[in-house]
């Protein structure tokens, strides 16, 4: 399991939950389709930030360990009611480059730079910015509303 | 311009103020200096398709070769940023250093002007 497996931030789709949970719905599929999308949405959008266009020097220091790190495939894992799934980098992943990610807006080297490296402008508005996050959330909220759709229609 | 206000009040705390990144490969860390960011500015609100407000978002960041520098004047910049009206939400994240000698802190600081359709 990766070093950060994060909580995604779910508050935006609870009320759909409640919705889908009083409709009798598959409350946990919900739920976990939703989180492992986002995952591979964060994926994806994390390796193409990682290209060497937006990389310091268009990449020509780069190692590719911090590209290595990033955390892939990712699946739900659940602990009672709560799920989790890992999103952004496994600094414990061999090859990694010790870049962490402790959070959804806590960063580490590759986002918030240092004094003689500028940051990575697109990481950063993917993981600090308030719009991307904004369409993650509406993606789950997306797939949990499919959910509620198929328990109204009785499928 | 926010930019310019914000690097004022900064360079008030009589250290070297630059952008993230923007240290010279063979320059030496200063033992203590401030570095800052800005990560996005956006529209805040609109009225009748004219911007009436505008978010000024920043990263502010203070390297020193003491971690108790690190940590005070953050914290001292933190206060002084929001008697000048910024929004201060956090109380700092560790942040990289290019060399072992430092420890660097930064926090997000957040200025809401009023354009005034402008």
């Amino acid at each position: 399991m990766s070093r950060n497996t994060l909580k995604l931030d779910t508050r935006g789709i609870e009320e759909l939950i409640t919705k889908l949970e009083g409709l009798n719905g598959e409350v946990k599929k919900a739920v976990t389709e939703a989180m492992e999308k986002a995952a591979d949405k964060i994926s994806r959008d994390t390796d193409a930030a990682m290209s060497p266009a937006f990389l310091p020097a268009h990449g020509k220091y780069s190692q590719g360990d911090t590209k290595r790190a990033i955390v892939k495939d990712a699946r739900a894992t659940w602990s009672g009611t709560e799920a989790s799934v890992g999103v952004g980098f496994d600094y414990s992943k061999k090859g990694s480059g010790g870049v962490l990610i402790t959070g959804y807006y806590r960063t580490g080297g590759a986002i918030n730079g240092t004094a003689r490296m500028a940051p990575n402008q697109k990481l950063k508005e993917m993981y600090k910015g308030k719009k991307y996050m904004l369409e993650i959330s509406n993606e789950m909220a997306d797939v949990v509303n499919g959910y509620i759709v198929k328990a109204i229609e009785g499928n | 311009m926010v930019e310019d206000t914000l690097i004022e009040i900064l360079e008030s705390f009589k250290l070297p103020v630059i952008r993230q990144g923007s240290l010279p490969p063979d320059a030496a860390y200063p033992p203590a200096f401030i570095t800052f960011w800005n990560n996005e500015t956006i529209e805040h609100s609109a009225y009748d398709n004219e911007t009436t407000s505008i978010t000024y978002d920043y990263d502010v960041n203070v390297y020193a070769s003491d971690p108790e520098v690190t940590y005070s004047q953050l914290r001292q910049i933190g206060a002084a940023l929001k008697a000048q009206g910024w929004i201060i939400t956090d109380f700092g994240f560790d942040i990289s250093s290019d060399e072992i000698t430092h420890t660097g802190r930064g926090m997000q600081a957040v200025y809401l002007e009023t354009t005034k359709g402008e």
